[in-house]
């Protein structure tokens, strides 16, 4: 039997990063097909190249057999496939109806006939779920509601094979049971589905086939009705850590840089726990939606909580904003680089220096001669890789613009530094460099939370581990003990 | 000991003064300047006399000190639409605290100021704590702040200020009138400012990314205040010292001012975007929107075409900005 679609061979490379190379997968009509694999692993690449969004580097489509090329999203609906991505992307000031059929609305001659338009959304959105009114603004629904009318689209674009990146993320339990119920049907009905998921007991549930991804390979396929949950984790996890770190000797800590009591954020977090010692890293492990890097912005003062204290080497302390913070010596590393770390308008010199400014020359005068020289002593004790301090810290590359922001602090002074995802899109070489730096400034009295969710990497450079889940503290691990299956196991309960 | 220009992502060390000329925001502007007065200098034998100069300065002052606020404004990524009127309403009341109150001359001028900057912190209230649009928020404070200089005035002026005011806008110090004075002192007050002291580094580091600035310590708020505090005190100033010159508060002062101060900006190299832009650059857009004006009239050409002149030079400032950038 030719199988109704296939990705044979497919790779595909970011600049020097691969993120796939040569994984084929195939389905059948009436199949539901579950990938799964550890964040990053590369399964919301294949499925942007399933879908048209990317272009592969390498290998082919092929529909019943056929070869077939996407140059766009277009394309792909062209052939009768529709995805159903990860990230909500809706219009929220549009109706739910309005958003079914974006830019495939019922009339003729640019005249939208809103009566037929309504009745076909409201048709396909009642397929997922009758309880949504197809008149409302999305931005009124539930998280939940639009992640189903999102769903909806997809279907409307009267697809053979859907992707489902994450369907359930959001989804309560009666939501999800509304799904698996439009899957079933659909499936029944000779439709084909790719299925994406965290959530491992209900691909068990689902899927008729499980394909498993690691760092961009496909490593092997499970039989649902044979395999367990462990055997999963196992073969998801299952890959040498590539780091060259050796795992850091674990200490006793006793003096306290912080602790944390009973830190809530509504919907956010609940009850966060914890104490982290001096000199100590301090990993923050969990799966997306786990609450990390809500937790990581709350403890910096971007947000302020609703509930629970804060104390800094025993004395109670209260962060309302950021400059609260760096005040007491908290750092924070955004996540998003590009939107919140760095100035793209100012060079580097300046991106380095900016929360110093208030130690070179004075109030009226900024001594700039000092702070240049300053700057440039960091640039080489951290081996930054710059032309001059003057150019604009976009001529950097990402490894080398994070550098810069750590610098930057360094260059302030602090006592505890939150990471979140330093060493995301950075290559192996600068990752290892940064995470050297990171060591050698514990090793004089620097307490870091390092914050990832790559967990061979928060294995490589904690001393202890804090597994969240659903912004709950699910437990700690010592590195030295832990292993990717038993944080996987914490994460996932 | 590095030069300040040089750290702001303008010139590198490195390139040649060629390649920082041409990157530097004000160089178009510097250069259509210098190409205009050549051109009227050889087309007009009026242009570069003792009793002409000054006129070109003193009507470029006027616009140019609102000008610095509003660069500031553009500088952290906002707009000031009620510039002209608080110019306008500012010098109806500085008027009013000389004839009906009979505060001293020289007193009514640094209260005047402090009057714009309580209606630049009514914008900023608005904008930095509420976080409403600015292009909304100073849309409609313009209007109010209109509409109360028509309630006051009923439409009509006040005046005389007397002699002693009026010195300001009409007598010469060191032999420039003293509204230039104040366009000039004020710019390079602010040009130091923003290039030598933390406030001004934060500014551009607010208009360069809000996000990234509140995450370095910055309390953004503050700086929007502080900004648009300041947008309304020079606009003040520049209200005030046209009455004096006037020696009367026409209800019509500030008209007009506010696309001029934007435009006096925008061809100096400031983006509407925020982040980027200098003083520097904004004083030759001053200076050159006024030249314009002085010369159509030198030249006799219809005061109907001057708008045309205007729209075009500013399109060209833009393209030039767009070579730059490249």
């Amino acid at each position: 039997m030719t199988p109704v679609f296939e990705a044979r061979n497919i790779s595909k490379s970011f600049g020097p990063v691969r993120a796939l190379s040569g994984v084929t997968v195939t389905i059948g009509a009436g199949e539901v097909h579950a990938i799964i694999g550890e964040n990053g692993a590369g399964k919301s690449t294949l499925m942007n190249i399933l879908c048209g969004k990317l272009k592969p580097t390498g290998g082919e489509l092929l529909r019943h057999g056929q070869p077939v090329v996407f140059h766009s999203p277009v394309d792909s609906q062209a052939a009768r496939i529709g995805i159903a991505p990860q990230e909500i992307s809706l219009v929220p000031k549009l109706s739910v109806a309005e958003n079914i059929v974006l830019g495939a609305h019922s009339g003729r001659g640019g005249l939208v006939a809103w009566r037929a338009t309504r009745d076909r959304a409201t048709r396909f959105l009642h397929e997922i779920d009758d309880t949504i009114d197809p008149a409302a603004k999305v931005e009124a629904l539930s998280k939940a509601q639009q992640q189903l009318v999102q769903i909806a689209r997809a279907v409307a674009t009267e697809a053979e094979i859907l992707i489902f990146d994450e369907p359930t993320a959001t989804l309560t339990n009666r939501e999800t049971d509304k799904l698996y119920r439009f899957i079933r049907r659909f499936r029944a009905g000779g439709g084909s589905i790719f299925y994406i998921s965290h959530r491992l007991d209900e691909i068990l549930d689902l899927s008729d086939r499980i394909s498993v991804l690691q760092d961009g390979r496909s490593i092997g396929q499970l039989d649902p009705a044979a395999t367990s949950k462990g055997e999963m984790i196992n073969m998801m996890a299952g890959r040498e850590v590539k780091g060259t770190h050796a795992p850091r000797p674990f200490v006793e800590r006793s003096e306290i840089a912080l602790q944390v009591r009973g830190l809530t954020r509504h919907g956010e977090f609940q009850d966060i726990d914890f104490a982290l010692h001096k000199g100590e890293i301090l990993g923050i492990a969990g799966l997306v939606g786990a609450g990390r890097t809500e937790l990581g912005k709350c403890l910096f003062g971007v947000t302020v909580a609703d509930a629970g204290t804060l104390e800094v080497f025993g004395q109670q302390v209260r962060i309302d904003h950021p400059a609260d913070a760096i005040a007491r010596g908290f750092v924070y590393l955004p996540e998003e680089r590009k939107a919140e770390g760095i100035f793209p308008l100012l060079s580097i010199d300046e991106n380095m220096s900016l929360p110093s400014y208030g130690r070179f020359g004075s109030a009226l005068n900024i001594g700039f001669g000092d702070m240049v020289r300053e700057v440039a002593d960091y640039v080489k004790r951290i081996r930054i890789k710059i032309g001059v301090g003057a150019d604009p810290i976009t001529s950097l590359s990402g490894g080398n613009q994070q550098k810069v922001i750590l610098a930057r602090w360094l260059m302030r002074g602090m006592k505890v530094l939150i990471l979140d995802e330093p060493t995301r899109g950075i290559d192996v070489n600068a990752k290892l460099e940064i995470q050297t730096v990171l060591r050698g400034l514990c090793d004089e009295g620097l307490s870091i939370i390092y914050i990832s969710s790559e967990l061979g990497e928060v294995l490589e450079v904690s001393d202890r581990i804090l597994v969240m889940h659903e912004g709950r503290i699910k437990g700690v691990q010592r590195a030295d003990q832990a292993t990717q299956e038993s944080l996987l196991q914490q994460a996932m309960s | 000991m590095a030069d300040p220009m040089t750290l702001a992502a303008r010139p590198a060390l490195r390139a040649s003064p060629f390649t920082r000329f041409r990157r530097w925001e004000a160089s178009g502007a510097l250069l259509a300047l210098l190409a205009l007065c050549a051109l009227l200098a050889v087309a007009s034998p009026y242009f570069f006399t003792a009793a002409n100069l000054p006129i070109v300065l003193r009507n470029a002052s006027f616009v140019g000190l609102v000008a610095l606020g509003q660069t500031l404004v553009l500088l952290i990524g906002g707009i000031d639409l009620s510039v002209g009127a608080a110019a306008g309403l500012s010098a109806i009341v500085g008027a009013l605290m000389l004839t009906k109150f009979g505060i001293h001359p020289y007193a009514v001028i640094p209260l005047t100021m402090g009057f714009g900057l309580l209606l630049g912190f009514a914008n900023a209230l608005f904008v930095a704590k509420l976080r409403l649009n600015p292009f909304i928020v100073t849309l409609a404070s313009g209007e109010i702040f209109a509409g109360l200089n028509l309630v006051i005035t009923q439409g009509y002026p006040v005046r005389p200020l007397g002699p002693q005011f009026k010195v300001f806008g009409q007598s010469d110090l060191f032999g420039l009138p003293f509204p230039v004075i104040a366009f000039f002192a004020s710019a390079a007050i602010l040009w130091w400012v923003l290039t030598r002291t933390r406030f001004g580094r934060n500014i551009y580091a607010v208009g360069g990314n809000r996000d990234a600035a509140a995450l370095v310590g910055i309390r953004v708020w503050r700086v929007e205040f502080i900004v648009f505090g300041l947008a309304g005190m020079f606009a003040a100033l520049a209200g005030i010292l046209y009455a004096s010159r006037m020696d009367a508060a026409q209800p019509s002062v500030g008209e007009g001012w506010m696309l001029s101060a934007i435009t006096a900006a925008i061809i100096g190299g400031t983006s509407l975007r925020g982040g980027e832009g200098t003083i520097v650059g904004t004083v030759f857009g001053a200076l050159l929107l006024t030249v314009l004006q002085n010369g159509t009239v030198l030249l006799n050409v219809s005061g109907y075409w001057q708008r045309v002149i205007i729209g075009a030079v500013v399109l060209v400032a833009v393209l030039v900005d767009l070579v730059r950038r490249r």
